[in-house]
């Protein structure tokens, strides 16, 4: 054993004051810049990096991009900050987390050095883009992130060979219809991210506080006068119809491909999906109203968008802000957009003829006016998404108003629990 | 784990503490009845070996102890003199214009304090050692030196780790890299179930800092900071308990089974069929298992085929099934059963090697004198057989077992982001109830950065399987077993 | 008697269908990849068992990367780590049994209690402050590292190989000794010779542990370049829920390609661990 500590010692001195010395890099070198987006972006973010470097031929970039997606970048990001990208592609649901692990460069700080590379300001990008996309980037009232997409949402895709336009508009004549042609509707229940939908329709709401937990008050009575429990009745009722199918999460283009649905609740990630299996028949519309009592009621939904930000341990960290943005310009987007059908927000950008023409784009527009940006913290999902499981599965029954409201009453309390 | 437990626990401890005692005294006599040399090699490690004329022994070890200084100044104090409060100053920075960069002040990263200081104690406590075991050495060449005794040469001394020191060579390697990948991480994670290191806390834009005990109170339910963490707790342990005994019980039984009926001898091309099988441990878990998955899928392959030839519709109607599909996976009670039966599809062919092998080694005279004696083939496997194949094999099954309560792969391959629980108390402390203990701790790290409760959790799970190995190798093994081979 | 003999025909055969059968059965789902990966489409099939349209167009596109599959790549990647880990975990684990087997010295027994100790503690806990330790030395996002961490610990996994050096005879070692020989030469040309089928089992199995591993891998090589990773991550990622429908197909046909050489492996090591488990592993 005596060898083994006489090595340790001398070794781990040595590597410990080679790595505690600290590196000087030249000031002559080039500008140093890493990015993650989505794997189907990649193309996509080449093309732009390389306008970007010839917008700034001045400097010398070493930019490297990489491969995160959206939905998980908050996940990898927290792991360890200091390793992840410069500039990195998120969902907008994800903003809070990181920002209050400090992970976002509050791009407000950055303002000067914006106007003085960029030519813009601040307030400028502000301006250019949908305001709720804004509102929705903005924390405390510092933006924490530029808008990308704004179309980070679901609406319904039905197939108009099966289903008229009329039908579509509600979940009872939809289910008929695709009842009668021996098809099933689709939809996720088992997320809290679909299933808030009907609880957002009928005025029941959702907020984050300072502490990150959550308020909610879907056990009680919206401010439209429906009961949660009303709700829960309604959502059953669709459930248990048998041409309805609940779809797991993440498995709704598994579902698409199969060919067993007329109708789907989605987004416009599965556009191209949809349109190859509905054919010709291939609509986008709203979300339907579904029945309370004998009323209808709108669905709503989450809205959210995806947001390009920058990481606030950045190295070169106005650089990295000014690629963030030259990444969500009206330019940029609307490359996007003719790459890959994704949503602008940028005002300019949603106006073309182009995006108008978009059936999903008009859907996810059309929906918008009931949207709802989701503001939870992390307790929101695991709970939300057992109980919409259990809504799937058919554990209660809709002639239990005892066992629903007590069922609301655990999902409120594990939703609005204390973060520790 | 052989002689110790014979004698029981206590006395390996009684003997632990002994050696310690004896290290110790050589210690204290060698300070006292050494000369001034060996005297003032507690404070220069190299005079004593100076004095013998061992001058290239005496360079390394005063070049070791000029290291430790600088080690301790420039590195370790700068951590381990934080430790007490984890850090203290948040980061800040300056936006400079000029470079486009910020500009930071020097701040604490609790979670670097934290591993540097242990670092930092392990790498002391090292050298701790080897300044008692130098100053031993150096009495000892005094008396040999006294005695007119011959003094190696450094050759010699090198030499000798190739003879009997042989041993230090072997083990120096691989110890340093346990040390370092395995018992500094650990130690390191002990020490995290007493922090408060969350979501709210995260390095290096948080800092975290020490919390007693709350972490173990808030799992056994007492600390009231999420009302079902408890609750939670008692049911995944239940899980992981029931898991481990028959995912282990199964695959050993099926492994022994499938072994005596491919060895026997009405079986044509053996080699054949053992391939056949062996094929399905040679793909890689996370291909089979992810196949497997989707296979059971709600809305997989199996499910379409049960819903044509209308055993869905049975089901249902028998009132098995609330749901217009077979949920393989996605309801517990199918699903655990639905586990434990895909474990023994990937876990049967290994056990099966090695119930091969072992039977391979059967005390032949027995199993013919047993046959001449006219017993059948059934009674030649319970008598003959079967204890054999226990008292060989018992040990491993223990081991089995502790790897199956840490059975990641499995578990996490066939549910994660598929299995969505529907009880909501367990759902509120971001469990379910296919989780074993490993995978509820790696959701905890991963998806919500609640360190504390991991750790505190890793350490139940570690004191468990020490428990269970602990009673298990003293009920099992009787006797030193490493000399009936030899 | 000639009733008698077809009586054991008629067992052997019903003995053999039966193994047959469960053979089958064992196989099923690594049917359905083999035939998932030669399916034309590139989502998964749900309705039918097996493909609509055949055809070799995935095994092709594995080898024509784009910016999500790069299974050469990946596999050359894998080759080098698993080559690397192979080498040093070997060394480890003989070096490891050998001195705990053969030798007698006084940190013997502690250092092993120690071993079981270690080896019982969940391991994925130690994850964040192994890539932490990787990350204070910069040497995370390379391949050193993932070396390091699939071979430093296993020292730890010395138990069967011990097994095997115990029953290694006693006599041979004291005469070399005797004969003057170091305990180096000992440990190189007596005890290693006889060794044989555990040296092979230990290399073939420290071999697979890159092309099994992907938490570690997916962990440490966390800059999102993706011809970087090893194929286990590689083939991971493209089940992402955003990746499977164009995907799924690509990675059947990646599971069969890496499955090919491990299983090749495994049926070689078949003898050789059932040998070393004799002596090994079955002692704990």
């Amino acid at each position: 054993m005596k060898l083994t500590k006489k090595v340790i010692a001398p070794v781990v001195a040595m590597a410990m004051m080679a790595s505690s010395t600290v590196c000087v890099s030249a000031a002559d070198e080039a500008i140093e810049l890493t990015l993650w987006g989505a794997e189907e972006d990649q193309n996509l973010l080449k093309d732009l990096v390389a306008k970007f470097e010839e917008t700034y031929s001045d400097y010398k970039f070493n930019i490297q991009i990489g491969v995160e997606s959206e939905s998980t970048a908050k996940d990898t990001i927290l792991t360890d900050v200091e390793a992840a990208a410069d500039v990195f592609a998120f969902a907008s649901d994800q903003i809070y987390d990181l920002v209050n692990a400090g992970a976002l460069a509050n791009l407000d700080e950055y303002d000067a050095a914006f106007q003085q590379v960029v030519g813009k300001s601040l307030d400028d990008v502000r301006a250019a883009n949908s305001e709720s996309s804004v509102a929705a980037a903005t924390v405390d009232g510092n933006l924490y992130a530029f808008p990308m997409a704004g179309d980070n949402s679901y609406f319904l895709y039905y197939d108009s060979s099966v289903v008229s336009a009329e039908e579509a508009g509600s979940w009872d004549t939809l289910l008929e219809a695709a009842g009668k042609a021996g098809k099933k509707v689709g939809m996720t229940l088992s997320s809290g991210w679909y299933n808030a939908g009907f609880f957002y329709g009928a005025g029941f709401t959702t907020s984050r506080n300072a502490d990150q937990s959550t308020n909610m008050d879907w056990n009680g009575i919206s401010e439209k006068g429906i009961s949660g429990v009303d709700v829960v009745k309604s959502m059953l009722n669709i459930a248990g119809n048998s041409a309805f199918q609940a779809v797991a999460d993440g498995d709704l283009s598994n579902q698409i491909n199969g060919g067993g649905l007329c109708a789907v609740i989605s987004g416009t990630w599965d556009a191209q999906a949809v349109q190859g299996v509905f054919g010709d028949g291939y609509a986008a519309t709203k979300l339907p109203t579904f029945t309370v009592g004998d009323e209808q009621v709108q669905m709503g939904s989450a809205f959210g968008y995806k947001f390009i930000g920058v990481n606030a341990y950045a190295e070169n960290i106005g650089w990295a802000a000014v690629l963030a943005e030259f990444l969500t310009n009206e330019e940029a987007q609307t490359e996007r957009f003719a790459a890959r059908q994704i949503g602008p927000t940028n005002l300019n950008a949603v106006s073309s003829d182009a995006v108008q023409e978009n059936l999903a784009i008009a859907a996810v527009i059309a929906q918008s006016e009931f949207g709802v940006i989701q503001e939870v913290g992390g307790k929101y999902w695991d709970p939300t998404a057992t109980f919409g499981e259990n809504i799937a599965q058919g554990k209660l029954s809709a002639d239990d108003d005892e066992g629903i409201q007590k069922a609301l009453d655990t999902l409120v309390e594990g939703v609005t629990a204390p973060v520790e | 784990m052989e002689k110790q437990s014979s004698h029981s626990a206590t006395a390996a401890v009684g003997g632990f503490f002994k050696a310690i005692g004896r290290f110790f005294s050589e210690f204290g006599t060698a300070v006292v009845q050494g000369d001034i040399w060996v005297k003032l090699s507690l404070l220069w490690m190299g005079a004593g070996y100076a004095r013998r004329k061992q001058y290239v022994k005496a360079v390394i070890m005063t070049i070791l102890e000029v290291a430790l200084i600088l080690f301790t100044v420039n590195f370790a104090m700068d951590y381990v003199s934080k430790f007490s409060t984890l850090g203290t100053v948040k980061p800040e920075k300056v936006f400079n214009m000029q470079t486009m960069k910020n500009e930071w002040n020097d701040y604490d990263n609790s979670f670097q304090i934290l591993l540097f200081s242990l670092f930092s104690f392990v790498v002391w406590f090292a050298a701790f050692i080897v300044w008692i075991k130098n100053v031993v050495n150096v009495y000892k060449l005094q008396k040999r030196a006294e005695a007119g005794k011959h003094i190696n040469t450094f050759k010699e001394d090198l030499r000798s780790y190739k003879e009997e020191k042989f041993y230090v060579t072997l083990l120096t390697l691989p110890v340093l890299g346990v040390v370092v990948f395995t018992l500094i991480p650990i130690l390191l994670l002990i020490f995290v179930a007493f922090t408060n290191y969350d979501q709210n806390h995260m390095p290096p834009s948080n800092l975290f800092s020490w919390a007693g005990f709350s972490n173990f109170l808030s799992l056994f339910g007492g600390g009231g900071l999420t009302v079902s963490f408890g609750y939670s707790f008692v049911r995944v342990l239940g899980w992981t308990l029931v898991w481990a005994f028959f995912a282990t019980l199964t695959t050993y039984i099926g492994g022994i089974l499938l072994s005596l009926l491919l060895n026997s001898k009405k079986t044509r091309v053996p080699k054949l069929w053992r391939t056949l099988f062996i094929v399905t441990i040679a793909v890689p878990q996370f291909v089979s298992l992810l196949l497997v998955r989707n296979f059971f899928s709600n809305g997989g392959i199996v499910n379409t085929i049960c819903n044509n030839i209308g055993l869905t519709g049975f089901l249902r109607d028998i009132g098995l099934i609330s749901t217009s599909y077979i949920p393989f996976l996605s309801a517990p009670g199918w699903a655990h059963v639905m586990i434990i039966l895909i474990n023994i599809w990937i876990g049967v062919p290994y056990q099966m090697l090695i119930a091969t092998g072992v039977l391979m080694n059967l005390p032949s005279d027995q199993l013919e004198s047993a046959r001449v004696d006219g017993a059948t083939p059934f009674q030649i496997f319970r008598k003959i057989t079967m204890p054999y194949l226990l008292f060989v094999t018992g040990p491993a099954l223990v081991t089995d077992f502790v790897k199956n309560i840490n059975n990641f792969n499995v578990i996490y391959l066939l549910t994660e982001n598929v299995y969505t629980t529907t009880n909501q108390a367990m759902a509120n402390s971001q469990a379910k109830e296919v989780d074993l203990l490993v995978t509820w701790l790696f959701r905890l790290t991963q998806d919500y950065y609640n360190y504390k409760m991991a750790s505190a959790i890793g350490i139940v799970v570690f004191i468990i399987c020490s428990a269970f190995t602990l009673i298990a190798f003293n009920r099992m093994i009787k006797g030193d077993k490493e000399g009936t081979y030899q | 008697m000639r009733k008698m003999k077809s009586n054991r025909t008629s067992t052997i055969v019903l003995h053999n269908v039966f193994i047959g059968v469960l053979a089958f059965i064992w196989l099923i789902p690594i049917i359905w990849l083999l035939c998932t990966s030669f399916s034309a489409g590139s989502g998964m099939n749900t309705s039918t068992f097996f493909p609509k349209e055949w055809s070799a167009i995935n095994y092709v596109k594995l080898f024509h990367p784009d910016s999500v599959a790069q299974f050469p790549q990946w596999f050359i990647n894998t080759f080098i780590i698993a080559c690397v880990t192979c080498v040093v975990s070997t060394m480890f684990v003989l070096m490891v049994a050998y001195a705990t087997s053969v030798m007698r010295f006084p940190m013997r027994k502690p250092l092993m209690n120690l071993a079981v100790i270690l080896n019982l503690f969940p391991g994925m806990l130690a994850m964040i402050a192994v890539y932490f330790t990787l990350k204070s030395f910069n040497l995370t996002n390379s391949y050193i590292g993932l070396i390091m961490v699939y071979s430093a610990s296993s020292g730890l996994g010395y138990l069967i190989a011990k097994g095997f050096f115990d029953t290694v005879p006693r006599a041979l070692c004291e005469a070399a000794r005797i004969d003057g020989c170091s305990e180096a030469r000992i440990f190189f040309q007596v005890v290693l010779p006889m060794s044989r089928p555990i040296v092979v089992y230990t290399v073939i199995s420290s071999f697979l542990v890159p092309w099994m591993d992907f938490v570690y891998a997916k962990m440490i090589l966390n800059a999102g370049i993706s011809s970087k990773y090893t194929v286990a991550i590689g083939l991971y990622k493209m089940l992402d829920k955003s990746l499977i429908n164009t995907y799924f197909t690509q990675f059947c046909a990646g599971g069969v390609l890496v499955s090919i050489p491990i299983s090749i492996l495994f049926v070689i090591m078949q003898k050789f661990y059932v040998e070393g488990i004799t002596g090994g592993a079955v002692k704990g």
